[in-house]
């Protein structure tokens, strides 16, 4: 290791930190600078995570920090590598896009600042090699996920704060998973550490788990991403939620499955992940096709998504796992896209009310032409890098004998599609809502356009030319795994008729007259396509319970249970032992003084009784202490 | 100078010094005031000259005999000087910010002898290895919170300071009591000498009622919350600085310390720390009044101390003396900018309030930071000692205790945010409220102080846990720590 290679571990991590704090020094008056440092932040940041990249060697950092096995320990093997690589360009991106969408917004100083650092934060926790390092940079993104939020508008407040108690609820329990995780093994290096998952080692792997995917936003953790979504800054969607978070949440339950843990085709552990997949995909969806808005349309895909990835790790089959790593990076590219598309309409029409928006195809045609790429590739359309990776998960979920997760999985893909022909439909072809704010929207500028071309562009060569990331980034993290036997060389099938991919192509043929059948059926509007399914008997009441948060448990647990729970310890306990403080010893007290106060009545004889009847006491104690 | 020298100076300056406040008060306000300042700093800068003595490898001990078991023994090791560096700095940021505070109530020669005589009463009894002198200082600190708690005059605020006089007071005789009881097996009050000499049941319970009443533990902390009627940084002063922490360096050096304490014995303190924690966390999820509501958020983050003391390992203590740190930090700033906001506002009610952030920005930021350290999150320094202490208690293998602690932190992040919440953001709820200003700069900076140092103490946290390490090695002499070590 030499001097150079130290430093680079931490430029990734001090630039992006260092420029944030200074951009919330700057004074506010000076226009362009802090998007000009943001700019030249995230690109040095890119450009060392690209050095680091292809430098090609496992480098490691490690400062003492304080006792007990707590050092600050980086350490960067091929997977962090890559999500390092693949965050620094969502940064870049992501900040290209807010210099002009978040010109002139509210507070956007501030805005700059929590995504610098964060930026760094997450490359902290990417690169770290001690799990208390780790948990030192993953749950500072507390602190800039609630100020990111809260500046969305001035009553963005609550869902800041809802975000940041299921977060932080969630952050600590991975806490409790790795100190389980330090107690079984000794150590917090994470390069060391390989453990059997049973008896408490499976309760590390699912505590460690569970907060791997609360940062992905899997359910029952989620409930916060769709408010978000209406009320957080939108560039923060995109590049939190969709993006980096993904990345960063789906890193570490890789490590954990592949690397910490090893996880077994079918074993318990395997069952749960899948379980939880299985319900991520499914129920979000079916929130997702009834919303008639863009912006929160597109968040329940961000947690439906997730499903995927997790399904794919947990089939403990190497198909299964690269294909959820490959749908990582995926998703994190169509999505975000998707959410720009969203903040171009919204900056140009001043709406991402569906009903409102129509025909907006001739006037945004590249926003139009980035946001059908992205949304077929969500939807799996062939040959689209979603496609890949979804056949290779639908593969791996079929592989481990449980038909019905692959079944989920379908289910998801038919809803999907459904959805955003329904999205698409309604904001870019049709006729244009006269309801709409302005009347003439034009497309956005280049700064707006760039980022979304160069994903939509990724979005298009991942899926044509699928070997090139297949091969240089998902393939080496597996490699040597236990869950590989034989070649690994997916690309080479990805285009192979058989009947899974039958099947896949089904249920979007399916999706696709679910959209026709409820456009017509809605008298020609798009944006009550869905409206067929929303309306079936059951649905309809489960849908209704579904938007008034029934279901989320940050309603029913954070605060109907807790808040029960605590009011009955209250009054029980805390204000019974004041009582017993501020009446029964004050009763006593006085029962005693007053006992006593009858003693004294002022007869003569009366104290003379009291010494006479001392004085004996004392003298028996003497007599009998000197006999004996 | 010399190790000697600056003990003495550490415990005499105050508690001396505190009677020539009143003195320097018939000249001037202002000499007053730079006075006690001074005389702050100068107990301040003595403590921590004491670090490299701390540093050094074997305690320094200073004897001089009286006789009747009360001789002066004061020791100089890292457990003291830690704990006097941390106290006595904390009381120094608390009282350049009563300047601001109390410039217009009446009783201010009292208040600020008491003041200084409290922090003397606190240095005196840190240093103490012996029994009895420890109690003797633990009686001062009691009057002197008696008098500070009712330093307004009126009869319910008086009754609340009789409330808190008398519940610590219950407790210190029980402990005294325990103290008899250990002197009747050892016959002697010299807590050097007793290292490793184990205690039986009723002797810890004895003890243990003392430090539990003297840190607002359950069954005996209802006092605390009861005990916001006194001023601002009164309360500062017994939450951060110096009342509470009292118990919890007591238990540090009776029970880390000295004596051994049997297996039972060590799983119950730990249960009671934790039963604290839950139950206060509850209540404070439930209050209304700024101040209750921050004083059973102390009571919540002293019960995790104990857990981490009662865990008797090394990590575990560790955490629980960097939490004395970090909470003293955090809670300091939390109460000091209550101070600013009941100034701005008058009132102490927060479901009346909402959208001071408007109006008082650097406090609103200050309390949040301080919030954050509070619950644990990094990098802010409550992180660490959070991390250690639950860290401790799983080594020493009690898992759902371990998994109770984690959800009381999940509790903490749930009223704090609340408090937050309602204080800072949204829009006014009562229109009688309404803060047109911050308070004096001096106020405002202290508190700016307190969050800016947990940030600090977070990403430099080598530095205190460097001195904890030392009283670690102190500790380790203790039988007790090495058999759970040796396990």
């Amino acid at each position: 290791m030499n001097c150079c290679s130290m430093n680079i571990l931490l430029l990734p991590i001090v630039i992006p930190l260092a420029a944030g704090v200074l951009t919330l020094l700057l004074p506010r008056a000076l226009k362009g600078v802090k998007e000009l440092l943001a700019l030249v932040a995230t690109g040095a940041t890119l450009y060392y995570a690209w050095v680091l990249f292809q430098a090609g060697e496992d480098v490691r950092l490690l400062v003492p920090w304080t006792s007990f096995g707590i050092d600050f320990d980086l350490y960067a093997p091929h997977f962090a590598r890559f999500i390092l690589l693949a965050a620094a360009g969502f940064q870049i991106l992501l900040t290209l896009y807010s210099t002009s969408f978040m010109s002139g917004k509210w507070r956007s100083k501030e805005f700059f600042a929590y995504l610098l650092i964060t930026a760094g934060m997450t490359n902290g926790a990417v690169l770290s090699n001690n799990f208390i390092v780790l948990l030192f940079f993953w749950e500072s993104l507390l602190v800039t996920l609630y100020g990111m939020i809260s500046i969305g508008h001035k009553g963005a407040h609550p869902t800041a704060t809802k975000a940041f108690i299921i977060s932080g609820a969630a952050d600590f329990l991975m806490f409790l998973g790795i100190l389980l995780a330090w107690k079984i093994s000794g150590t917090f290096t994470m390069s060391e550490i390989h453990l059997d998952s049973h008896g408490l080692g499976a309760a590390a792997f699912v505590l460690m788990s569970l907060g791997a995917m609360a940062k992905a936003g899997a359910m029952p953790f989620h409930t916060w991403i769709p408010d978000a979504a209406l009320d957080a800054p939108l560039p923060f969607m995109a590049y939190l939620p969709a993006a980096l978070e993904k990345l960063l949440g789906i890193y570490m339950l890789g490590r954990i499955s592949l690397e910490f843990f090893t996880i077994h085709m079918n074993s318990p552990l395997s069952i749960f992940l899948m379980s939880l997949g299985a319900i991520t995909i499914v129920f979000p969806v079916l929130m997702a096709l009834v919303q008639k808005d863009y912006k929160r349309l597109l968040s329940f895909h961000a947690i439906s998504q997730v499903g995927y990835m997790i399904l794919g790790i947990g089939t403990g089959s190497a198909i299964g796992i690269a294909g959820g790593l490959f749908h990582m990076l995926n998703h994190a590219m169509y999505k975000c896209t998707l959410f720009l598309s969203g903040g171009s309409v919204e900056k140009q029409t001043g709406t991402t009310d569906l009903s409102k928006l129509g025909g907006l195809f001739k006037a945004m045609p590249i926003t139009a032409l980035c946001f059908w790429v992205a949304a077929l590739s969500i939807s799996g359309v062939p040959p689209f890098n979603g496609f890949v990776s979804k056949e290779m998960v639908f593969h791996g979920a079929w592989e481990t004998g449980h038909p019905i997760f692959a079944v989920a999985a379908w289910l998801g893909a038919i809803f999907t599609f459904a959805s955003f022909l329904k999205l698409g439909h309604s904001s870019y072809f049709g006729k244009r809502s006269l309801d709409m704010p302005t009347q003439k929207p034009r497309e956005s500028g280049l700064a707006m356009l760039i980022p979304m071309l160069v994903i939509a562009g990724g979005c298009i060569l991942f899926g044509v030319k699928s070997e090139i990331p297949l091969k240089h980034f998902i393939e080496p993290i597996l490699a040597g795994k236990p869950v590989v036997e034989g070649p690994m060389e997916f690309w080479h099938h990805a285009y192979d008729i058989n009947w899974i991919v039958g099947v896949s192509m089904g249920c979007l043929l399916i999706a696709f007259l679910l959209h026709l059948y409820g456009f017509a059926k809605s008298g020609g509007k798009a944006h009550l396509a869905s409206e067929p399914v929303h309306n079936l008997p059951v649905a309809h009441k489960l849908y209704d319970w579904a938007e008034a948060d029934v279901f989320d448990m940050y309603n029913w647990f954070f605060n109907k249970t807790i808040r029960g729970s605590a009011a009955a310890i209250y009054v029980l306990i805390d204000r019974g032992i004041d009582a017993l403080y501020e009446r029964f010893m004050i009763w006593v007290g006085q029962l005693g003084i007053g006992r006593l106060k009858e003693a004294h009545n002022g007869v003569y004889a009366n104290y003379l009784a009291w010494v006479i009847g001392g004085f004996v006491l004392v003298a028996w104690v003497l007599v009998s202490a000197a006999a004996r | 100078m010399n190790w000697e020298f600056l003990v003495l100076a550490t415990v005499l300056i105050p508690v001396l010094g505190s009677f020539t406040v009143p003195l320097a008060g018939l000249l001037s306000r202002p000499l007053r005031n730079a006075w006690a300042v001074l005389l702050g700093l100068a107990t301040t800068a003595c403590a921590m000259a004491l670090i490299p003595t701390a540093l050094a490898d074997t305690p320094h001990v200073f004897t001089h005999a009286i006789g009747f078991g009360l001789d002066v023994i004061f020791v100089v090791d890292g457990l003291s000087v830690f704990v006097a560096s941390v106290s006595s700095f904390i009381s120094t940021l608390i009282i350049i910010y009563s300047l601001g505070y109390i410039k217009e109530y009446d009783y201010q020669q009292e208040y600020f002898m008491m003041v200084v005589l409290f922090l003397g009463g606190m240095m005196g009894l840190v240093f103490s290895a012996n029994l009895l002198l420890m109690y003797v200082f633990w009686e001062i600190t009691a009057i002197c919170s008696w008098r500070l708690v009712g330093f307004f005059r009126d009869r319910e605020i008086v009754l609340k300071a009789d409330k808190t006089f008398l519940t610590t007071f219950g407790g210190a005789v029980f402990m005294l009591l325990g103290f008899v009881m250990v002197y009747m097996r050892t016959g002697t009050f010299n807590l050097l000498e007793m290292r490793g000499f184990p205690l039986r049941g009723w002797e810890i319970l004895f003890i243990t009622m003392g430090i539990f009443a003297k840190s607002a533990t359950l069954p005996f902390h209802t006092w605390l919350p009861d005990a916001g009627v006194a001023p601002t940084p009164v309360t500062a002063l017994l939450h951060a600085a110096v009342l509470v922490k009292i118990g919890v360096y007591a238990f540090a050096r009776i029970f880390n310390f000295t004596f051994a304490v049997p297996m039972d014995w060590q799983f119950y303190l730990m249960l009671l720390g934790l039963i604290s924690a839950i139950v206060s966390a509850c209540a404070a999820l439930m209050e209304t009044n700024i101040k209750r509501l921050l004083a059973y958020s102390t009571i919540s983050q002293i019960g995790y101390i104990f857990m981490g003391l009662a865990a008797f390992n090394v990590i575990g203590i560790t955490g629980g003396l960097l939490f004395i740190l970090m909470h003293g930090l955090a809670k300091a700033g939390l109460f000091l900018a209550a101070g600013v906001i009941e100034h701005g506002t008058g009132s102490k009610d927060i479901t009346k309030m909402g959208g001071l952030m408007k109006h008082m920005p650097l406090t609103g930021v200050a309390f949040l930071l301080c919030i954050f350290s509070i619950i644990g999150i990094p990098p802010f320094g409550g992180f660490f000692s959070k991390l250690m202490v639950i860290q401790g208690v799983i080594q020493s293998n009690h898992l759902v205790i371990a998994c109770l602690a984690i959800f009381t932190a999940i509790l903490t992040t749930i009223y704090l945010l609340r408090l937050f919440t309602l204080v800072f953001l949204g829009e006014p709820r009562d229109a009688s409220i309404h803060a047109h200003h911050e308070g004096t700069p001096v106020m405002v900076w202290v508190v700016v102080a307190s969050a800016a140092l947990s940030l600090a103490a977070g990403f430099l946290v080598k530095y205190p846990m460097d001195l904890v390490g030392v009283a670690l090695t102190d500790i380790l002499g203790n039988p007790t720590v090495q058999g759970i070590l040796g396990q």
